[in-house]
């Protein structure tokens, strides 16, 4: 490859990654026009919407679920908790803020665990889904995190301390309804120290907006913890870079050859 | 006895794997051209439908692939069982590793220090909860396949693992990617999924006793559906700063037919202590 080929080569790769980053705008025409959502949904075989590809999420939820202004590292966000704030009991509001004071070392990201769900649908790697009528697969880049999603089936008799959980499917419509439960209490929601126990419950829905996005609604479940239940939401985007595909951050192989950790 | 204790803990995960049924062929048998002759089941998409959950029926750990006396006398001493017999190198026809002289003198210090290497960089990487590789992973566990459209996605019990193979003839990834667990690219010959696998990083080992490659490793798997509830597996390594010339690694695998089988989650840096428990820093008499 001459010099020159391999400079607009290299422009070609700028410009699509410029464009996988900007993400296309919903189908929403200019002018008061719309074009018909429901068509521009790709469909499997058996008429479900495909949720196959490569998606990832574009918002500050990983740093903080709730609305919060820029500090050190942090981008500012708004929030994707809805009528927020969390309706937290009031020890377990004490509890959030003693974790995020202590975050650097509290936060299980810091230790490289499984971060558990819904969390680890909005940090800021890839994951694909792999869609069959009878079972998706949700592989996740970080930490090779796996989510096996039955389609029409019962959760296992608990109880069971999962760090991503079990997740039931039915199809609601065209919304993917995933009911996820039999937690742990060793994940967070964000690095903000917003948690949960070990009764966590999970509803899940994703609604196609179009072929490149889906609307994930997660509605969190846990008497333990909070007085009701509460509700986030945000788009997912597909990853539409040519011959995308998900790499690997393998968190806890960086810290040098010694390194290990042992829970206290 | 600590280190006895401590091996035996972290072999007793890896070494369930190598429970396999009577009648098990410890040495694999490899894919003919008998196995092109049958019309095997198709997905919709036209591809040969080998979804499902497979075990292997070779009673091979991954604890040393050359199962050579030595290494099968450190099991047995460690363990108190008897070592596991399947040998799945299955050329060169002594099924032993092809090392260059430089790399036998690595592997076999690796070898003489892994039950307690002074260092973490000497111990067997699964061990410290990192990611197996190709083709060790498809010795570890079992294992389930789903297939769609242009992609086989392969979705291993053990620590999560997962592999997605394109099979859409997209070129392999800038050399400079280096993956734990390759970059894998697919294609059909008629009921054998061929995958070529690239970019590995120079981390991962083949097994627990030391069996290492370098960043040039080349993997050419051959996945040949020989019948319906069976599945032939080959994989040629090739890596020519490290070995005097390629070999090939075989399994066989049966169908799980469990019913209502599925993987558990099944999570390994969590609660990983191996290195706390088994890295022998010099001076540390008391580890000893």
């Amino acid at each position: 490859m001459t010099s020159v080929s391999a400079t607009i080569a290299g422009a070609a790769v700028a410009v699509n990654l410029a464009a996988a980053m900007l993400m296309v705008p919903p189908r929403t025409a200019q002018g008061g026009a719309t074009v018909d959502a429901a068509a521009a949904i790709v469909r499997t075989a058996d008429g479900k919407p495909d949720l196959s590809g490569v998606w990832q999420v574009v918002n500050t939820a990983a740093w903080n679920v709730e609305s919060h202004h820029a500090s050190k590292d942090v981008p500012a966000g708004q929030g994707v908790v809805i009528d927020g704030p969390i309706p937290y009991q009031p020890w377990a509001l004490t509890r959030r803020d003693e974790n995020f004071k202590n975050r650097a070392t509290a936060d299980p990201e810091s230790r490289c665990y499984l971060p558990g769900v819904p969390r680890i649908t909005y940090m800021p790697y890839p994951f694909q889904i792999a869609q069959t009528p009878k079972q998706i697969a949700i592989l996740y880049e970080y930490v090779h995190a796996t989510r096996n999603v039955y389609m029409d089936s019962e959760h296992p008799r608990g109880p069971i301390d999962w760090w991503m959980g079990d997740s039931r499917a039915v199809w609601n419509g065209d919304t993917l309804v995933v009911d996820v439960v039999h937690f742990n209490d060793q994940t967070w929601f964000d690095r903000a120290g917003n948690f949960h126990s070990d009764a966590l419950h999970l509803v899940e829905r994703y609604t196609p907006l179009s072929r490149d996005h889906i609307q994930y609604e997660v509605t969190v479940e846990d008497p333990n913890v909070f007085m009701r239940p509460w509700k986030m939401s945000m788009p997912i985007y597909r990853r539409i870079e040519k011959d995308v595909q998900l790499l690997e951050y393998e968190c806890y192989t960086f810290d040098g050859e010694e390194f290990h950790v042992t829970p206290p | 006895m600590k280190s006895r204790w401590i091996v035996t803990a972290v072999c007793a995960a890896s070494c369930l794997a190598a429970i396999a049924p009577l009648g098990a062929q410890n040495v694999p048998r490899r894919a003919d051209a008998q196995s092109q002759q049958w019309t095997a089941p198709r997905t919709p998409d036209g591809q040969v439908d080998i979804q499902g959950y497979w075990r292997q029926t070779n009673n091979v750990t991954t604890y040393s692939l050359e199962q050579g006396e030595a290494h099968r006398a450190v099991h047995i001493r460690i363990t108190g069982q008897r070592a596991a017999t399947g040998k799945p190198i299955v050329d060169p026809p002594d099924g032993r590793i092809p090392y260059l002289p430089w790399a036998a003198e690595k592997f076999a210090y690796l070898v003489s220090v892994h039950e307690g290497p002074e260092h973490a960089v000497d111990l067997d990487p699964v061990a410290r909860g990192f990611m197996e590789g190709v083709p060790r992973i498809n010795l570890q566990t079992g294992f389930q396949i789903l297939q769609m459209p242009n992609q086989v996605v392969f979705l291993y019990e053990y620590g999560h693992h997962y592999r997605v193979v394109p099979l859409d003839g997209r070129p392999h990834l800038d050399s400079s990617v280096k993956l734990w667990m390759g970059d894998s690219r697919g294609h059909w010959e008629g009921n054998t999924l061929a995958i070529d696998v690239t970019n590995h990083n120079d981390q991962t080992w083949f097994d627990q006793v030391g069996a290492f490659h370098g960043p040039d490793l080349h993997v050419v798997e051959r996945w040949t559906f020989t019948s319906v509830d069976r599945l032939d597996y080959e994989a040629t390594l090739t890596d020519p700063k490290v070995f005097s010339r390629p070999w090939v690694v075989a399994m066989n695998y049966a169908r799980e037919k469990e019913d209502g089988y599925e993987q558990l989650e099944h999570a390994v840096w969590e609660g990983n202590k191996s290195v706390e428990l088994m890295v022998r820093p010099k001076g540390d008499a008391a580890s000893r």
